[in-house]
Parts: C-alpha cells; sequence; structure tokens
C-alpha cells in the first residue's frame, strides 16, 4: 500500500469512527447485551473475568463500556463508568489500574495500568461523549487519551509503539525489552484518540503496529506471538509462553474492526489460527505445534469473520446466537456480531 | 494558569464553607491562593483542572432562595440525624437567607417514590446505581429533570469516594486534583477529606499548601477531638515552625486547659530527640523545659530522652541522673542500657554492669553496653575486687559473645593479679576472636615474658615484626604493663581507650576463630586445655589445700614436693607446680622422677609452654603410656600454638604428626579445619567440618556457616 493511499484509509476510516458513534445504532441488541450482563456485570458495575478467579481488570470496564455504548445502553454504560471512575481510575498519571480484586484487601494490589484497558476506556467514552453530548465524558476521555499518548506511547528506534504498561516492559527494565503485546493495539480507537490528543501521533502508530504484525509472524503457520520482545529482531518474548494464544488471537478482530480490510493479512491469520473443525488453535512458536483448541463460538467467530470478509462465507449459523460462556470469549463474540450488524449483514 | 484556577478553586471553596467564621478569612485564603504559585503540579493536570471552574456550580442568588429539601426530608425520615445536620448547614451555606424548619423530622415525605428509591441508593453509598437509575428514568420519562441538589451531592459523594481511594493508594496527585475539582468536599464537616487532601499535598512537596489547609481546620473547625488530630496528622508532615504557626490558634476550654498541650509536649519531645545523637543541633529552652516538666512528673520516656539528650552532651551527671529516673520508673532495656553507659562515663562500671546484665540478651547493642561495662569494670586502675559471681558472668558473655575486647581486658585483670597464664589465655583468645589485636599480642607478648617462654616470645615478635613496636621493643624488662598499653598503644588500638569509657566495643569480626571446643574459653578455674584433657586417666587424687601455703617447694622432700605440685595443678596454678616438680625431680625414686617428670610436663603444657613440655618430658624415663600421652599433647599444643600465631602449615604439620600415633579427636579437627580455612583451602576446610558435623558436634555445623560467610566475604571484596 501506498503511503497516500494509507493517509486516505486513515482520514476514511476516522471519518466513519465520527459517523458511525454519531448514529449511536444498537449494533448489539438488547437480549444479547441483558444476557451478557446477567452473566458478567455485578450490580456496581464491575465486569467479572470469570475465567480469572472473579477478578474485575481495566480491559474488562472498557469493554463493559464499549459494548453497552454499541448496545445502547446509557444506565448500564453510567454504572459501569461509576465503578470504573471510583475505583480504577485512580493513577496519578491519569491512566487506570490495571486490575481489581473483590477478594483481596485492599482491592488493588498493584498500581500498574494496562494500556489496552486504558484504550478500551478512553474509546468508550470518547463514542458515548459524542453521541450522548455528554462533556464530562469527552473531557474524561480527552484526559486518558493525552495521558495514554504521554506514557505509554513510545518512540523505538525508528517506530511508535505502544507499551503494554507504564512500567516493567521497556529496554532498561528487561534485558529483552522492549516487549509489545500486539493485541493491546486496539486499531479502531486510534482515530477517535486522534481527535482529542492531536499531539500524539495516533496515526504512526496505526501503521508501525500493522508492520510489526507483519514482521512478527513466524514459523510454518506465520503467527505472531501475545508477547514480542523487539529488542532485535522481533521474537517471543522471555518468560511468556512462546505462542499465539488468547491475547494475540483477538488480532484479526481488532484488524477488521478498524475498517482496514488487508486481505493478505488477514488470510494469513485465519489460516494460521484455524483448526480443522473451525476451533481456534493455541500454536507454539515457532515449532507450529497445536497446545491447545479453543471451541466457543466466541474464538471460532473470529476465523468465520475473516473467511465473511475476504471471501464472502457467511457465518456458521450456531455462532449467530449469542449464548454467554465465559468472559472473555463472550465479549469476543459480542464485538464480532457487532462488527458483523455494523457493515457486514451479509455475514449474518 | 494554575494559580489562577487554583485560587478560583479555592476560592469557590472559600464561599462555600467561609459562612461559618469569621472574618479571618481575609488573612486565611490569600496565602492559600498565593501559595499555589510555587505549585509543581504536572502538566496533565491542568486539562482537568482548566474544567473545574467552569464545571462547577453556580451558586444561586441570596434573595431567591428555591430550596430543594428533597434530600432533608429524606434523612429526615430515615431517621438519619448525622446526614440531616450535615444537609442543614450544607443547604445554609449555599443559601444564606434559608431557614431550617423547626422540626425536620415532621417534614412530609417525598412522594416521589422513584426519587426516594435514588435517595435510598445513595444514602447507602451505592453511587452508580443512583447514576443507572437517573439515566433510566431520563430515557423512560424524557420531560423528567433530575434534581440539582440530588446530581451536586452524586457527584460531590464520588469525588470523595474516589479522592479516599486515591489517597489510600498514595495517588496523591489525584487526590489534589480530586480535591481541587470539587471544593464543596472540603468542608469541617468531612475533615477525613481536608486531612486526605492536606497529606497530598506534603507528600507531593507542597508542604506551604499543606500547612494552608490545617490553618484552615483550627481556624474554622470546632469539633475538640478533631482539631486535636487535625494537629496529630499535621505533626508528622509539616516542619516546626509550621507547626508552631499553627499552634497560635490553640484554643483554651472552659476547663482552662490549653487544647493542644499534648501537642506541644509533642513537638518538644520531639525537638529533644532529634538532638539526642548529635550534640550540635539546639533544642529551645522552653522545649527542653517542658520535657523536663514532663519526666519529673514521672513519665519515663521522656526521663530517658533527657538522660540520652544529656549524655551526648557530655552531661555525664545529668544523664546518670534522668537515667537513674527512667530506671527507678521503668526498668527495661532502653532505661538500664543508658544508666549503664552513664555509669560506665563516671567510671563507676562495677554499678553498670550489674544494671546491663540483666537486658544482656535483649539485643545485640544491649550486649555490647553490658561487655562494655564488664571491659572497663575490668580495665579499673588499680584492679577490682570483682565477685567471683560476677567474674564468672562476664566470662560467660564474653565466650558466648566470642568478644576480643573483653577477652583482652580479662587477660589484663589476670595479668595484674599475676595469673600470667591464664592472662596469656584470654590474650591468646582474643587474638583467635581478633587476629590483628596488637594490645592482645602484646598482653600475650609480656605474660609469656613473665612465664619465662622465650621461645613464646619470639614467636610473637616474628609474628608481628614490622607492625608494633613495642611488641619488638620488648627487652628489656618491662614493670608496668598497665602503663605500656597506655602510653604505647599504637594510635587508634583499643586497647589505649579500653581505661577511657567505652560505650560500644567493636563487633568481633568474622575472624577464623576456633571456638572454644579446643581450646580456652573459661581459663579461668575450671581450666580445661589439651594437656589437662589428654591425662584424664591419671585423676590426681584429692588434696588438702596447697594454694595457701608459702614454703618455697625447694625446701620440701621430693615426695611432697610432688604431692604439692599435683595439688596446684588441680588448684590451676601450673607455673607454681612446675618448680614443685622440679624439686620432685631431684628424688632418688625413679618413680617419683617419671611422675615429676610427666607431671612438669603437663604443667608447661597447660601454661601453654609446648617446648618447655618436651624438655621435661625428657628429664625421665616415661612410662609407655605416659610417653605416649605426653607426646600426642605436646604435639596438640605446638599445633594450636602455631595456630594461634598465625602459623598455620606448621599447626596443620603438627597435628598431622600426632594423629599418626593416636586417634583422631573432634577439638582437634576443628582446629584443622580452621587452619585449612585460614590457609583458604576451601574445600578441605569443607570436608573436616563436615565430618565434625557427622560426629554430632554442633562446632561442625557453626564452622561451616563460617567457612560460608568467609568465603563469601572473600569473594566480595575486590582485593582478594
Amino acid at each position: 500500500m501506498s503511503r497516500s493511499f494509507r493517509r486516505l484509509m486513515w482520514a476514511i476510516t476516522a471519518l466513519t469512527s465520527l459517523v458511525t458513534s454519531a448514529a449511536a445504532g444498537s449494533t448489539i441488541s438488547a437480549r444479547d447485551w441483558d444476557a451478557y450482563k446477567a452473566s458478567f456485570m455485578g450490580s456496581d458495575g464491575r465486569i467479572v473475568d470469570d475465567g480469572n478467579s472473579g477478578i474485575s481488570h481495566s480491559e474488562g470496564q472498557g469493554y463493559g463500556l464499549l459494548l453497552s455504548y454499541l448496545a445502547g445502553e446509557r444506565s448500564d454504560f453510567e454504572l459501569i463508568w461509576a465503578f470504573t471512575r471510583t475505583q480504577i481510575l485512580l493513577r496519578d498519571d491519569g491512566l487506570a489500574i490495571w486490575k481489581w480484586n473483590p477478594a483481596a484487601s485492599p482491592h488493588v494490589s498493584d498500581l500498574n495500568n494496562a494500556s489496552d484497558g486504558d484504550i478500551l476506556i478512553a474509546y468508550a467514552l470518547a463514542l458515548a461523549g459524542d453521541a450522548w453530548e455528554r462533556i464530562d465524558l469527552t473531557e474524561a476521555a480527552t484526559g486518558m487519551a493525552r495521558a495514554i499518548g504521554k506514557v505509554v506511547v513510545k518512540d523505538d528506534q525508528a517506530r511508535i509503539i505502544l507499551m503494554p504498561a507504564a512500567t516493567g516492559f521497556g529496554a532498561e527494565e528487561r534485558s529483552d525489552g522492549p516487549v509489545i503485546n500486539l493485541s493491546y493495539l486496539v486499531f479502531e480507537a486510534f482515530p477517535v484518540l486522534a481527535r482529542l490528543a492531536p499531539e500524539t501521533d495516533w496515526e504512526r502508530l496505526s501503521r508501525d503496529g500493522r508492520q510489526l504484525i507483519a514482521d512478527a509472524r513466524m514459523g510454518e503457520k506465520k503467527l505472531p506471538p501475545d508477547w514480542l520482545s523487539i529488542h532485535m529482531s522481533p521474537k517471543p518474548a522471555e518468560g511468556f509462553a512462546a505462542e499465539f494464544g488468547y491475547n494475540a488471537l483477538r488480532i484479526p478482530l481488532y484488524l477488521m474492526r478498524a475498517g482496514d480490510i488487508d486481505k493478505d493479512m488477514l488470510t494469513i491469520l485465519r489460516n494460521g489460527m484455524t483448526g480443522p473443525n473451525g476451533d481456534v488453535q493455541v500454536v507454539e512458536l515457532p515449532t507450529g505445534n497445536v497446545r491447545k483448541e479453543l471451541g466457543e463460538a466466541g474464538y471460532r467467530i473470529i476465523p468465520a469473520l475473516v473467511s465473511c470478509v475476504v471471501d464472502g462465507t457467511a457465518l456458521p449459523k450456531d455462532l449467530l446466537t449469542f449464548v454467554p460462556s465465559l468472559y472473555y470469549p463472550s465479549t469476543l463474540h459480542l464485538l464480532a456480531l457487532s462488527f458483523a450488524a455494523e457493515g457486514h449483514q451479509e455475514c449474518l | 494558569m494554575k494559580s489562577r484556577l487554583l485560587g478560583a478553586v479555592i476560592i469557590a471553596g472559600a464561599a462555600v464553607f467561609g459562612q461559618q467564621e469569621i472574618g479571618n478569612d481575609v488573612d486565611f485564603w490569600p496565602s492559600f491562593a498565593g501559595s499555589a504559585e510555587e505549585s509543581p503540579s504536572a502538566g496533565a493536570d491542568t486539562s482537568q483542572l482548566a474544567q473545574a471552574p467552569q464545571s462547577s456550580p453556580e451558586l444561586p442568588a441570596a434573595d431567591a432562595p428555591e430550596v430543594d429539601e428533597s434530600a432533608l426530608r429524606f434523612f429526615a425520615r430515615q431517621g438519619d440525624k448525622r446526614r440531616l445536620e450535615a444537609e442543614i448547614s450544607r443547604l445554609k451555606a449555599l443559601y444564606p437567607n434559608w431557614q431550617p424548619p423547626e422540626n425536620p423530622l415532621s417534614i412530609p415525605p417525598n412522594r416521589d417514590t422513584k426519587l426516594d428509591m435514588m435517595w435510598e441508593l445513595y444514602a447507602k453509598q451505592r453511587y452508580g446505581e443512583v447514576r443507572k437509575a437517573i439515566a433510566e428514568r431520563q430515557a423512560a420519562e424524557p420531560q423528567w429533570i433530575p434534581p440539582e441538589d440530588l446530581l451536586q451531592r452524586l457527584s460531590v459523594a464520588e469525588a470523595r469516594e474516589r479522592l479516599v481511594n486515591a489517597s489510600d493508594l498514595q495517588q496523591y496527585e489525584t487526590v489534589v486534583r480530586v480535591g481541587s475539582e470539587i471544593p464543596s468536599l472540603l468542608t469541617c464537616s468531612d475533615l477525613d477529606v481536608l486531612w486526605r487532601v492536606a497529606e497530598a499535598f506534603a507528600k507531593t512537596g507542597r508542604q506551604g499548601r499543606a500547612k494552608d489547609v490545617y490553618s484552615y481546620v483550627v481556624a474554622n473547625c470546632d469539633d475538640a477531638n478533631e482539631r486535636l488530630a487535625t494537629m496529630q496528622k499535621a505533626i508528622g508532615l509539616l516542619p516546626r515552625p509550621d507547626m508552631d504557626a499553627l499552634l497560635a490558634a490553640e484554643r483554651t476550654g472552659t476547663d482552662g486547659k490549653k487544647e493542644f498541650a499534648t501537642i506541644r509536649a509533642e513537638l518538644a519531645r520531639q525537638s529533644v530527640a532529634m538532638s539526642e545523637t548529635d550534640p550540635k543541633i539546639e533544642v529551645s529552652p522552653a522545649d527542653l523545659a517542658l520535657v523536663e516538666t514532663l519526666a519529673t512528673q514521672g513519665n519515663a520516656p521522656d526521663a530517658l530522652l533527657l538522660g540520652w539528650y544529656n549524655l551526648t552532651r557530655n552531661k555525664i551527671k545529668q544523664a546518670e541522673e534522668w537515667f537513674r529516673k527512667a530506671y527507678d520508673l521503668e526498668d527495661d532495656a532502653k532505661s538500664s542500657q543508658g544508666l549503664a553507659l552513664a555509669l560506665i562515663a563516671l567510671s563507676r562500671s562495677a554499678e553498670a554492669e550489674a544494671i546491663a546484665y540483666d537486658w544482656r540478651d535483649e539485643s545485640d547493642e544491649l550486649l555490647r553496653t553490658y561487655l562494655a561495662a564488664a571491659a572497663n569494670l575490668l580495665a579499673t586502675d588499680p584492679p577490682p575486687q570483682v565477685e567471683p559471681s560476677v567474674l564468672e558472668r562476664i566470662v560467660e558473655t564474653a565466650a558466648k559473645a566470642k568478644d576480643p575486647a573483653t577477652a583482652q581486658q580479662l587477660g589484663w585483670y589476670a595479668f595484674a593479679l599475676n595469673q600470667y597464664d591464664t592472662a596469656a589465655r584470654w590474650f591468646g583468645q582474643a587474638l583467635a576472636w581478633k587476629a590483628d589485636d596488637e594490645p592482645s599480642a602484646f598482653g600475650l607478648l609480656l605474660s609469656r615474658e613473665r612465664l619465662g617462654d622465650r621461645a613464646g616470645v619470639a614467636a610473637i615478635q616474628r609474628t608481628w615484626a614490622g607492625r608494633s613496636t613495642r611488641i619488638a621493643d620488648l627487652g628489656r624488662t618491662v614493670n608496668n604493663p598497665r602503663k605500656l598499653r597506655q602510653t604505647d598503644a599504637p594510635t587508634g588500638a583499643p586497647g589505649g581507650a579500653l581505661l577511657a569509657p567505652i560505650p560500644y566495643v567493636q563487633d568481633t569480626l568474622p575472624t577464623q576463630s576456633p571456638p572454644e571446643a579446643f581450646t580456652t574459653s573459661t581459663p579461668n578455674p575450671p581450666s580445661r586445655t589439651i594437656a589437662n584433657d589428654r591425662q584424664s586417666p591419671r585423676q590426681p587424687p584429692r588434696r588438702r589445700s596447697c594454694a595457701t601455703s608459702n614454703v618455697p617447694p625447694s625446701t620440701l622432700s621430693p615426695a611432697a614436693a610432688l604431692d604439692r605440685g599435683w595439688c596446684l595443678m588441680d588448684v590451676n596454678r601450673p607455673l607454681e607446680a612446675v618448680s614443685a616438680f622440679e624439686a620432685a625431680l631431684r628424688s632418688g625414686s625413679e618413680r617419683i622422677r617419671s611422675d615429676a617428670a610427666y607431671g612438669q610436663s603437663l604443667a608447661y603444657l597447660r601454661a601453654g609452654l609446648s617446648d618447655n613440655a618436651a624438655v621435661s618430658a625428657a628429664k625421665a624415663p616415661q612410662t609407655r603410656r605416659h610417653g605416649k600421652e605426653l607426646e600426642t599433647a605436646i604435639l596438640a599444643s605446638r599445633a594450636l600454638e602455631a595456630f594461634e600465631s598465625g602459623r598455620y602449615v606448621e599447626a596443620l604439620m603438627f597435628l598431622d604428626q600426632r594423629d599418626a600415633i593416636a586417634p583422631q579427636q573432634v577439638d582437634l579437627m576443628i582446629l584443622r579445619g580452621y587452619a585449612f580455612m585460614n590457609l583458604r583451602r576451601w574445600s578441605d576446610a569443607q570436608r573436616i567440618f563436615q565430618a565434625v558435623a557427622a560426629t554430632g558436634s554442633r562446632e561442625g555445623a557453626k564452622g561451616l556457616s563460617i567457612l560460608k560467610e568467609t568465603r563469601r566475604d572473600v569473594s566480595e571484596s575486590p582485593r582478594n
């Protein structure tokens, strides 16, 4: 893709994100949202990660805000935002504390942030602020967008990268640092954050992030690892499982949702991650050995959606109905269905 | 920009709670706002701060009070008196012309049940659910407008929750930011929030602003307990001049008592305590006088403070009086330590020793205090009469602590009592615990000289060649070793300082010292030496007292002299025994001569003079058993002596010779281990200590642990 074409794409994406947010159409049905919140939302607005001992985190709050926005459920959005604001959006730098444990006292034991959680929260706030003409939400989104740009968006050699957190992953903190997580790049959020915090080059972050995904694909199956060291040439980070797993499987979903349909890239990712029966595979890198097959609908819908977008194959019927399983695949499921409902009716 | 905004925020705050008071807000607020100039507030904050004045609600005009009393009604109905009162004072502040109903509890309830539900959730602090309920109702009833009062209170309550959470997590910038955004949080009705904001200011380097907050409280808030608590919070965070400024707002109670008396006391104590270790820090006479008053009234910790204060300033007599007072009030570790140190400084070491003894096991510091007292007691000139029980416990403690300074003083003490043999052992022990202890080497030298051990003297002089003039110079007669060690001690050597008070004896070094298993940790009776152990097959019969007899042995018959010799051995006076055995050697009886030579050899061994022992052993034919026993003991003694002089290779050689003729002994294995360690033959040392440990001896494990430590020290030392 030429540079000018990329710029054009960026502009279009930015525009569409504005249009869709202004429309605030419910791309998630009330039935699906009700099922989701009955399973994962506490009466205090806390999104519960039931696959992870019932803790909560900034990612979950961000997803909860985004999904309730996409469902057009303002009152639940208020509830989730109230919890987020008072319980985790407390860091001096304006970012959210990543983890909140209901079983521990105090609930917070680690003050670090998680950049994808921050991006998701800021993004959802910005969308809601625009759609519902809520200055307070836009202001909060702006504060977070600025903080994200300042604290975790960093220059690294000739590129811009997203650090996974404010501390713990940098070149000076790890021998194989910087270590990044490519699935923390919520591409669809960047044009929105760019309007709020223009001092950060979100467009380049987006472009360099896509390039890193291309460069980090390794092994026979050409998949990127969950945690990537870019200290030298890209390789799996030390201390993490060297695999394409629960983190990275979101990457094609995020790429599609951002509206940038790079068919070659999506096809390669789909082919690498999909098992013979359509399950998503956790793949050891670079050997390509399959460590686990994930059969929940929320995982399977990702490669299926790629097939629809790339080849025009409609989604299998069993994936069209949302039935909550665990928090994480359920969240991915709703994001995928919302994407299809928004601009790809042919998939449904 | 920043200062303008914070000023605006602060002034908005004043409008809310300034109603309660007073004309002095003119003095107060400008300094509060003015200090914002120095604010190092982060750039990220400004955007948020910028929003604050715009979003803060407009205050209604005073003459048109359209007062929303729904909250009031709700709290009244709930019987929640505290919230009711808070709401009344809040509404009064907002609407100065508004009059609260005379009996709020008689206010009729709201008829709006949905709104009631919202207030109920609010009262349960479920603020997110209130937000949710408002949004739901707005969706269902588009014309419905939530009461401004509810929205405001919700914002304040949520901000409070956020502020408290951020404060608990030490996110002080967030605390300041939230506090600035919602100035109505900062009121006398919620001092916890004010305290947290003040703390956040102080912890982010804005003491001036912290002080302003505390000043506001003591100027405007009336609850006596809260005022006192505010001052207590401030003590930990504000410098003294700021505290003095706050104290100016002190009120006097109806009982005539000053409300901040405890604060003044605490500040005075702090000031004395801070100067406790540094005589250059001055304490104001007022502070000192206050603490003295408190101490005189019977507060032991205050007396203790004054003890340290005076001790540091070399006012020993006063220190002793205050420590004595503390000690009489509470006999605990701290007071006895202070008192002991003062007594040492007053050259009353016997009292110091007795006081420090009870608490010696409390901590290393107290142990050092006790040993200092003991060392100073022993160093008293002329040598004092020390009770045997006292001496015994000094010996026991010194051995347990492996303290070279006390060992050295025990050496000098024995030396002064002409017990040169005992002295030599203690000096040797001191050297074993601290190989470079020159005063102990010098003491050992003098002791050997007195014992006539020329070879031993020469050995020390060889070992210390080039390191000590006085050791090298010994050749002329030395009459007063005590004088010598005072005047000739090399600069900085502990020996020079021993007669002066020594509050802290220097630490024992982790030198490769053989522990008590094989050597003379308790040289005063009962004396355990290698030779003594070896002679165990022959237990001389109990005899009448021989120690008091002044008859020269040469005048005795050989048989009587032999008896005297064994008797003296029994009471551990080996050098006198040597003379007695010498007289016995003149006997015509081969049996007596053989026995005398045997005894003399043992006596020399016990005195640590193995060369002489060897000569004695040859003076008369020995039974095979005695001969072998002596030879074994002499080799062991030579090994020990070589070890003590730092000639480890020779020590190993003697041990090899000894082991060739007699079974292994655990204590000598330990000696071998330490010799290896000193030669840095780590793996050999390791092997030996492991073998020792396998016999069940604790010394094996100890050796292994010292070995480990030594190896680490060596590997960490850049010079090695």
